[in-house]
């Protein structure tokens, strides 16, 4: 059978029993097996991400940007990919805006209303790492300020919080019962790194 | 290379800036603000003047687009480069582990080969010359 079209050159060099044989590919210098983070010097980079830990919110990396940045762009239509998928029709000149066109914006004194407000309040920063449970939009005027409510929350927590741990127990109980040759939980980090 | 960045970083921190202030006045409005509130709305138009004129100095530069979803999810997008320095490491020694091992299963299989058919094993050797360097 005539071999397929294009191999005819990687067949010239089989010689005697090997009519498999082809030409080895040309080798490279840069393979999987070189370190590429040293090669392209991407140590000291590979250091300050890697090394440490990485604060997860965006006002980590823009500490001094005002307004509530963490929360998600589709929460208040400022999203970038909104931007890119449609972006604003605009003219290319900037032209500052005349006395005339200024007029429209003289403003009526005294406060805006509350909803208006929240622009440039920014979340007060979470020392204590526990306290993340709770609400995480923070509202400037809370709804209900009597002392009755909390006490009655309180005392919910408390009620439920013994009904969960026996929950929790019943159903370890069971768990151990009918799976006794399985491990149990399985390890969440799989090792896959070769070296 | 820095330096394009610092440019257009001053001008967007004297623009959101503006607009911070803007807001503070806009919140409680005096009418003896007015002439303030008149300039810091001409600000915002020269400053996206100023921005837009480091356009020039940034046409080169790419900006992965997964990025912005690290954005938009008001996370921090240097976590993106973690992410992808430890994709890339991963990937890495993947690699590594698969050369490695195709080395050593070949040296395996010559080294049994030459054991069954020693002279087939030695013409192939002679044309091949040496081993490609590792």
């Amino acid at each position: 059978a005539a071999p397929p079209p294009g191999e005819d050159a990687a067949r010239k060099a089989a010689v005697g029993p090997f009519y498999l044989l082809r030409e080895l590919p040309g080798t490279t210098e840069l393979t999987g097996s070189t370190n590429l983070i040293t090669h392209y010097n991407l140590e000291h980079a590979y250091n300050k991400f890697c090394g440490k830990k990485v604060k997860e919110k965006l006002s980590n990396f823009l500490p001094d940007l005002p307004g509530m940045i963490d929360l998600p762009g589709s929460h208040d239509s400022s999203s970038l990919r909104s931007l890119i998928e449609k972006p604003p029709i605009c003219g290319s000149s900037f032209t500052p805006l005349t006395g005339a066109m200024l007029t429209g914006f003289r403003l009526h004194a005294g406060p805006l209303p509350e909803q208006c407000r929240l622009m440039h309040i920014q979340p007060p920063k979470k020392k204590n790492k526990h306290k993340h449970k709770q609400s995480r939009t923070q509202d400037p005027v809370p709804p209900e300020t009597p002392s009755d409510s909390d006490h009655k929350k309180k005392k919910k927590k408390k009620e439920e919080d013994p009904e969960r741990k026996r929950k929790k127990k019943e159903k370890k109980k069971k768990k151990n019962r009918h799976s006794p040759e399985h491990p149990g939980v399985g390890s969440s980090q799989a090792s896959s790194s070769l070296r | 290379m820095a330096e394009k960045f610092d440019s257009l970083e001053e001008h967007l921190e004297k623009f959101v800036e503006n607009i911070r202030q803007l807001g503070i006045i806009v919140s409680d409005f005096q009418p003896s603000s007015q002439t303030g509130l008149n300039q810091k709305l001409n600000f915002m138009v020269t400053g996206l003047q100023d921005i837009d004129k480091c356009r020039q100095q940034l046409h080169d530069i790419s900006v992965p687009l997964e990025v912005f979803e690290y954005i938009d999810q008001g996370r921090n997008p240097q976590l993106y480069t973690k992410e992808c320095l430890e994709r890339a490491l991963a990937k890495n020694e993947q690699v590594k582990g698969k050369i490695d091992t195709m080395k050593k299963f070949k040296s395996l299989l010559i080294q049994e080969l030459t054991k069954v058919f020693p002279e087939d094993m030695a013409k192939y050797k002679a044309i091949r010359g040496e081993d490609p360097p590792t």
